[in-house]
């Protein structure tokens, strides 16, 4: 079948006392989308931070292509090619579109001084390959229609050569025209061959792009399926009930 | 001229050259006998104004990476104070300035550690720099002048690089246009420049993308210190003398003198076109206000309200182009 990009064994994360995640395994393949729901607290993020390198697992092991291996900051995720956009973290309003591309690995000669050409040409490129119109290079970020902006980081992500990407709550507070072009860039990234974990709180958002879906309450996996044998009915109910299990 | 240039002074470096002009024109048809047009007067504004100058491009350039140093009025005239004494112990003029220069920087470098180690606003932080080494000033000098003419002779190296005329042309404003230039490249063109624009525009962006956030404060904080000791040397060796009151009043003049450029205090907008204009602007407005003999004192009610006029301005324009 789909090959093997990250596998996660037995991934366990405690805050003092509070476990946020229990013994967790999943399994994540190349060009896949896997759409990753649960309530707040569900240790969502708690996971993305581990596979992002901003926390270190407690227990288990994360093996990327089959090798082990161990993420302490960011920096050495993003070497392996697993790229992390968040919403409001990710870009810098007042900076031209290139200028938010290549932010911190600007292209420069030996003096440090940019290459604003490459830097405008190749931004135009891999935003079009994502099926993003977009008039110039040169445009602010902040003038942008918040889809756009996804685009343009999910665009940061394409350059840097990313073997997989995950978006934090990329359709939250998006109209509905704008999820439309977010979900069209997460079909571009499949068809790329890059993998893609989507976080979020919509299971209709999720439900048109995901090829698995999977869901976590208090830390562990409730379940881990393929979108076709499942529906949103049954997913809010795995949700709701494990959440509710919970309080009981 | 090429599409970056036009880009680094964009809508708000627009408006800015057109109050610049009209400025100009103003003071040009409205002073008597067109004084301000005068080589004379011309020469005295390109002579003066880059003290403040000097210093109000790197105030700008940390004003885009959002933050502010008010101990530039007392770095300055401690520059100059060991300026003076280091040519009073003998050292030959060239020497001392290269030693005064890292004084200053240094002086900065501490700001930026201050600033970034406790993560405090920097407001505050170089507030209480600036309060810190104005109290010890004025220990030191007990605030009298030192006469310092008779070190650098009419024809000394040091003499000739701060106070000279190039043509009719003051040096002092080739040395503030210098900088300006060095200090555009850096801050459009170099990588540099776009992590600070970036730390001012969203710090956790830049941040998250791997730009070094407290290296691109020290940086700037060391390059203001650096730009005070060099303005503190030029104005010292122009006046022939050390004064406790140098740079007086400098921080929020180099302030107001950057928003009047079309820089937001909120970071991560500005231009270093936008800053020389701005730093013009209020310096015209003081000289040419003057010389359409408004009382001195009464000057900076003017130049209160010009400032006050364009940050609406720039908040406007900023409003209706986004």
């Amino acid at each position: 079948m789909s090959e093997e990009l990250l596998r996660i064994e037995k991934v366990g994360k405690r805050f003092g006392k509070i476990t946020a995640l229990q013994e967790v395994n999943l399994t994540f393949n190349k060009a896949e989308v896997v759409g990753l729901v649960g309530d707040n607290g569900a240790g969502k993020s708690t996971l993305i931070k581990i596979i992002s390198g901003y926390h270190t697992a407690d227990s288990g092991s994360l093996y990327w292509e089959g090798k082990k291996v161990r993420f302490r900051l960011p920096k050495h995720a993003r070497n392996m090619g697993i790229e992390t956009v968040y919403q409001e973290q990710a870009l810098a309003p007042d900076l031209t579109i290139a200028r938010n591309v290549f932010m911190g690995r600007e292209p420069s000669n030996a003096l440090g001084i940019m290459q604003e050409k490459l830097m405008e040409e190749e931004s135009m490129k891999v935003l079009r390959g994502l099926g993003l119109r977009i008039k110039s290079p040169d445009q602010l970020v902040k003038k942008l229609s918040g889809g756009q902006r996804q685009g343009v980081a999910i665009a940061r992500a394409l350059y840097f050569d990313a073997k997989m990407v995950i978006l934090d709550e990329p359709t939250i507070a998006l109209s509905v025209k704008e999820v439309r072009e977010v979900l069209e860039f997460v079909n571009q990234l499949k068809q790329k061959g890059i993998a893609v974990i989507f976080i979020t709180h919509n299971l209709h958002h999720i439900f048109s792009v995901a090829d698995r879906l999977v869901v976590l309450a208090n830390g562990e996996v409730m379940t881990d399926v393929r979108t076709e044998n499942s529906s949103v009915e049954d997913m809010s109910d795995i949700i709701v009930k494990s959440t509710l299990g919970a309080l009981v | 001229m090429n599409k970056p240039l036009i880009r680094s002074t964009s809508y708000r470096g627009i408006n800015t050259t057109v109050a610049f002009v009209g400025v100009v024109l103003f003071f040009s048809v409205f002073t008597p006998n067109h004084l301000f047009l005068d080589s004379r007067n011309l020469s005295s504004i390109a002579r003066l104004a880059p003290d403040l100058g000097v210093v109000t491009l790197g105030i700008g350039m940390l004003l885009i990476a959002r933050e502010f140093d008010l101990s530039i009025s007392s770095i300055i005239p401690i520059c100059a104070f060991i300026f003076a004494l280091l040519l009073e112990a003998g050292m030959y003029p060239l020497a001392a300035f290269f030693v005064t220069l890292p004084v200053g920087a240094a002086m900065g470098f501490l700001n930026g550690v201050i600033v970034v180690k406790t993560g405090l606003p920097s407001f505050i932080i170089t507030l209480s720099t600036m309060m810190f080494w104005r109290g010890v000033l004025f220990g030191a000098s007990r605030m009298m002048p030192r006469a310092i003419r008779r070190y650098f002779p009419a024809n000394s190296l040091l003499n000739n690089a701060m106070t000279m005329s190039v043509g009719p042309i003051p040096i002092q404003i080739l040395w503030l246009l210098f900088f300006t230039v060095i200090l555009g490249l850096l801050l459009h063109k170099h990588k540099f420049g776009n992590w600070i624009y970036a730390v001012g525009s969203n710090q956790d962006a830049a941040r998250a993308m791997g730009v070094n956030v407290a290296l691109v404060k020290i940086v700037l904080y060391t390059l203001v210190g650096t730009l005070c000791a060099f303005a503190a040397i030029m104005q010292a060796t122009r006046l022939g003398s050390f004064s406790a009151t140098q740079g007086a009043r400098y921080e929020l003049q180099a302030i107001a003198a950057v928003v009047v450029g079309g820089a937001s205090l909120r970071g991560g907008v500005g231009s270093i076109g936008g800053i020389l204009l701005g730093l013009l602007i209020v310096k015209s407005l003081e000289n040419g206000l003057i010389l359409m003999r408004v009382p001195v004192f009464g000057v900076e009610a003017f130049i209160g309200i010009a400032v006050i006029l364009f940050v609406i301005l720039n908040e406007y324009l900023n409003r209706r182009t986004e």
